[in-house]
């Protein structure tokens, strides 16, 4: 069965430590949210950073076997 | 007469209907969704709207019909001569102990039916809008899971994952494997494009192959195909490997690549890309948070050193210079009493001084005093009684002869 995830967790990793800059860029912040808020960009910048580093693609193939079910195996290069 | 054959071989006697249904079952399951190719003859459309042809080469012939509901979504117009590949199952008619190839979809094989069914569509698909920018969807910046469907032999995947690899080896690839070409292609590729919006589980599609003529390429220039891009909530690349040419669903997708490796390249930002935005971003912060800091550091400062702030010490001071400044008062104030009390006593005591009847005695005078109190006038002295007359500086006691009193009642000397 092919795993449901909905979610890109690093786009919206990226997304929310944009908004982060942002709205420290601007400075309109109170001193205590900004350090919450730079302390949360710092944390995002490494985790975005260390799924970046992850260094071999991974491919998966999907089929449907008779029954019309999913499966989700590695692909290798033929 | 005799039926001898019957009684003598004991073979079994079929009706003529009775072998055209046994022929009809060996045919009909037989030769389930086959692929037949050959050139249109005697081409005939009914007033039905089924359509009747014969199929043949150089060799033999078949009968074939296309019934109407599936005549209908023809995008070209078959003519006596033209090229076709059929696919559909036989079918025998029993009536006329006839068997038919019965067509669920005729695909032109020359070039030029291909190119007038290529108009077609793309006209048709104009038409209905389904190339409108605003259908666009814009495609995710930061993709990490990538769809891809093509064939799993073919040169787009191999492409496309050396791309991946070499510029964000970090994203997840979904290969749907496909038949990118030939008939039934088509159909795969729809079926994918709804597969991977069932299951949501990527960010992304590409879908292409490698370069080819404009046969191989045919089933990107369906109609089941465009659909199911045009449908699709994720959005579609169409990689379909021709740089020059566009494909129908080069025009449907939310973006078109010239080739499987373009699709690849624009779809993922470079890692290095990406470092160096986040590594921008951390800057940006530190900076921005260290810019913060300073500037509530000299708020800070600027407050300590202003007015304002100053101002209960201020204050302070002054209330201190108001109590100083009363205590000044005030001392004043006790020591002018004090000086004021003194005068003041001294004054009454000066007063009281010069009313000493002493100092009085001392000029001459004497305190007539007759039963212990001072006798002020003639008229209280009583005769014949003592008296103690008091002198400043002593006292003597007398007995008093008479009195004379002053007719004018004033005192004499």
């Amino acid at each position: 069965m092919a795993k449901k995830e909905n979610k890109n967790s690093f786009e919206s990793s990226l997304k929310r430590l944009e908004t982060i800059v942002a709205s420290l860029e601007q400075g309109e912040v109170s001193l205590e949210d900004s350090l919450k808020m730079f302390e949360e960009g710092i944390q995002l910048s490494k985790e975005c950073l260390h799924t970046l580093s992850r260094a071999e693609l991974k491919v998966k193939q999907l089929t449907k076997d008779l029954n019309g079910k999913f499966q989700l195996t590695d692909f290798e290069e033929q | 007469m005799e039926n001898v054959d019957t009684s003598t071989h004991r073979e079994k006697i079929l009706s003529v209907t009775d072998i055209t249904r046994q022929i009809k079952g060996v045919l009909e399951l037989g030769f389930p969704n086959i692929l037949v190719q050959g050139e249109i003859s005697n081409f005939k459309l009914h007033t039905s709207g089924h359509l009747y042809f014969t199929l043949k080469d150089e060799g033999s012939q078949i009968s074939a019909v296309m019934w109407r509901s599936r005549a209908n979504q023809l995008l070209f117009k078959p003519t006596d001569g033209m090229k076709i590949i059929a696919r559909g199952n036989i079918s025998v008619y029993e009536p006329r102990g006839s068997y038919q190839l019965d067509c669920i979809q005729i695909q032109p094989v020359g070039v030029g039916e291909l190119q007038q069914a290529y108009e077609r569509l793309k006209q048709k698909l104009f038409d209905e809008g389904l190339f409108d920018d605003e259908h666009k969807k814009p495609l995710p910046e930061f993709p990490m899971r990538i769809g891809i469907i093509t064939s799993p032999t073919g040169a787009a995947i191999r492409d496309i994952i050396s791309v991946l690899s070499r510029r964000m080896p970090a994203v997840e690839v979904t290969l749907v494997p496909v038949k990118v070409q030939g008939i039934g292609a088509a159909e795969e590729i729809a079926e994918a494009i709804n597969d991977l919006n069932d299951l949501k589980s990527v960010d992304v599609i590409i879908i292409g192959r490698g370069g080819g003529s404009l046969e191989d390429l045919w089933a990107f220039n369906e109609e089941i195909v465009a659909r199911a891009v045009f449908r699709s909530r994720i959005p579609v690349v169409s990689a379909v490997g021709h740089e020059i040419d566009y494909s129908i669903s080069d025009f449907v997708a939310d973006l078109r690549a010239p080739t499987p490796s373009a699709a690849a390249e624009l779809v993922v930002k470079h890692k290095n890309e990406l470092i160096e935005l986040i590594r921008n971003f951390c800057y940006t912060m530190s900076s921005s948070m260290e810019n913060s800091i300073n500037s509530h550091r000299q708020t800070i400062e600027t407050l300590v050193h202003s007015y304002s702030f100053n101002r209960p010490q201020d204050l302070l001071r002054q209330r201190s210079q108001g109590v100083d400044e009363l205590t000044r008062r005030l001392e004043q104030s006790v020591t002018h009493y004090v000086q004021l009390t003194r005068q003041n006593l001294q004054s009454l005591s000066m007063r009281i001084e010069s009313l000493n009847p002493r100092l009085v005695l001392k000029r001459g005078y004497t305190i007539v005093r007759q039963n212990g109190v001072a006798v002020s006038s003639v008229m209280h002295l009583q005769e014949n009684k003592e008296a103690d007359i008091e002198f400043s500086d002593g006292q003597s006691k007398v007995t008093i002869d008479h009195k004379i009193v002053f007719n004018d009642g004033k005192k004499r000397k």
